[in-house]
């Protein structure tokens, strides 16, 4: 099966290398929120007095810049959308045909779901590094703390890996189970800005309200947000703060097995002769 | 002869409501080249799917290269090729790309793939633009290069539906010479639809016309073309009130009359005695023959005859179809 996985990834991502204006929306997505978002909704400046270095470290859990709080979010937000809309590729490939070349090859059909998953979550992956480097270059942008280091940044991409691979097996399921376009654009709406909004990517979920706190508290973007933003904050973590990083990751590997199996049996439903 | 594949009573209704195909049956033989011929919506496509294990059977059982379509699939998949009539090859990866992928689908991998991919690329002209992208390929070579896709693990039975569709005749006549020449050279049985009618005539051992889920009529070309019973004398009288049906049935050797306004269609098998007994009868009722046509039976007048529609009617019918415009915008482009 891993023969064939590879094959059909392969294929996903030479299109995807030879088509680089395919990057560009993604990227625009970051920037626009890293730089046009980040800098002019920024709540050092939203009440005239402003906020003092110190109230801003405070609110935003140490972090020295907004910009430096949201660049976690932000990736979040990369990979929740484009994870969904990466279905798309999928859904053509149904409506071209290609996909039933491909079920009457001798190959498992967890080839084709696992190869789904595989190459959404490379081509996010590079997104998400590329939006990491667009927050340390903008101005007033991403600052990251003395010696953070490379395990570090392995860490910070580690959690954010497992966010998009369960989100990867999520969206490639649900994009090998729709027929058109249309339905995938139209779920995929009606999910990823609550998946959002309802997780601390974008401000802290100590300021919502209790309901939406319980929620955001188990949305496994707040997980993968506070794990990364630990590590982006603060470097070398203390031990309360490596048992918090530990928790969030040990909760994200629960929710990738989890969402592993679902994928699976929902895209082996979905691929059966029907 | 071996029967590489077997229908038994295979019937297919899509949610329980559409029969696509009822209670059908047929056998294949090993090396042999077999038409499946209907009009849009007869359900060849369906029977294909059902036999390339991409559609389930409702009910009956379909056996292909002594496999249980059913219960063995992935037996299935790996003794079969299938060219669809959707153009699927990548647009964005180059011929050999393609079909290279096609190979590591089926299990042969590394410098033998490469190796079989280029002998196949060989064989349908196109090792020349092995290392374009197929998007600069022209209508024919995306057909070519999927032919060459469904036969790269050597499977046993090809499945191609409407490998022609949208192809100018020369190229058409190219893809002919293809697949009689893999059946010829390599013994490699093909189950094939096609709207062409000439095509099925020069190409298939034996045929089979499904009309509304039902084989109407199989055998070989030749044998249901005698089934038509004669030649067929076309004959388009001026305007006149008499029908002159039940006349023209009188006549000895006139073995069946049609009328459709004032054109008639009447089957001779013995045309010499016929002909001047219908034109003399017909000039003797003062009526003006306006057009008479002769013709030996053909293919096309088989189907006529058997679903009631022109092949011809077929193809305009299709061509207004969203689906069939995108097939030959690709097919063309």
């Amino acid at each position: 099966m891993i023969a064939e996985t590879m094959a059909l990834t392969f294929r996903a991502l030479k299109k995807w290398i030879r088509n680089p204006a395919a990057v560009l929306p993604g990227l625009f997505t970051s920037i626009f929120y890293l730089a046009l978002f980040g800098s002019s909704f920024n709540p050092a400046n939203l009440i005239p007095s402003g906020f003092s270095s110190t109230q801003i470290s405070q609110t935003f859990g140490g972090a020295p810049t907004y910009i430096t709080y949201l660049t976690a979010g932000v990736i979040c937000l990369i990979l929740v959308f484009n994870m969904a809309f990466g279905g798309i590729d999928l859904v053509l490939d149904r409506q071209l045909g290609f996909l039933n070349t491909v079920l009457t090859a001798p190959i498992p059909r967890a080839a084709i779901f696992f190869s789904g998953v595989a190459q959404n979550l490379v081509k996010v992956m590079f997104l998400a590094f590329l939006t990491f480097l667009i927050a340390l270059v903008i101005p007033n942008g991403l600052v990251l703390p003395a010696g953070f280091g490379v395990l570090n940044l392995i860490g910070v991409f580690g959690s954010f890996a497992l966010l998009g691979l369960g989100l990867s097996c999520v969206f490639t399921a649900l994009a090998l189970s729709v027929r058109s376009i249309d339905s995938l654009v139209a779920i995929v709406n009606f999910l990823t800005l609550p998946l959002i909004f309802m997780s601390d990517a974008l401000f802290p979920s100590s300021s919502f309200p209790d309901w939406l706190k319980t929620i955001a508290n188990v949305n496994p973007i707040t997980k993968a947000d506070e794990a990364a933003r630990l590590l982006i904050v603060n470097g070398n973590l203390t031990s309360s703060q490596l048992s918090t990083f530990a928790n969030d990751v040990l909760y994200l590997v629960g929710v990738v097995a989890i969402l592993t199996i679902i994928g699976y049996f929902a895209a082996e439903k979905a691929l059966s002769a029907q | 002869m071996t029967k590489i594949i077997e229908a038994d009573h295979l019937t297919k209704i899509y949610k329980g409501k559409v029969k696509a195909v009822d209670d059908i049956s047929f056998a294949v033989d090993e090396g042999e080249i077999f038409g499946f011929l209907g009009p849009n919506g007869a359900g060849k496509t369906t029977t294909i799917k059902m036999l390339d294990t991409l559609a389930t059977i409702t009910s009956g059982k379909a056996f292909v290269a002594g496999h249980d379509v059913h219960r063995e699939p992935g037996a299935v998949r790996d003794s079969i090729g299938v060219v669809p009539q959707e153009l699927t090859a990548d647009d964005e990866l180059s011929g050999m790309e393609n079909i290279v992928l096609a190979a590591n689908l089926h299990h042969v991998q590394g410098s033998e793939a490469r190796r079989r991919s280029a002998e196949l690329l060989k064989l349908v002209d196109l090792e020349d633009a092995a290392g374009r992208k197929v998007r600069t390929f022209s209508g024919g070579m995306r057909r070519r290069l999927q032919l060459a896709m469904g036969l790269v693990h050597m499977p046993k039975v090809l499945f191609l539906d409407e490998p022609t569709l949208g192809l100018d005749i020369q190229t058409r006549k190219k893809m002919w010479d293809y697949i009689g020449r893999l059946n010829k050279e390599r013994g490699l049985t093909v189950f094939m639809t096609t709207h062409y009618l000439e095509e099925a005539d020069s190409l298939c051992n034996r045929i089979a016309i499904i009309d509304k889920g039902v084989i109407k009529l199989s055998g070989s070309p030749a044998e249901l073309k005698q089934k038509l019973g004669g030649d067929i004398l076309t004959l388009e009288l001026a305007e006149t009130p008499v029908d002159l049906t039940e006349f023209f049935k009188g006549i000895p050797d006139v073995s069946d009359v049609t009328r459709t306004g004032q054109v008639y269609r009447i089957k001779l098998p013995r045309t010499e005695k016929a002909l001047p007994i219908i034109v003399e009868g017909v000039v003797r009722k003062n009526i003006e023959i306006k057009e008479i046509s002769f013709t030996k039976p053909t293919l096309d007048q088989v189907f006529l005859e058997i679903t009631g529609k022109s092949m011809r009617d077929e193809d305009a019918s299709e061509s207004d179809s969203v689906f069939q415009n995108f097939i030959m915008e690709r097919a063309t482009s």
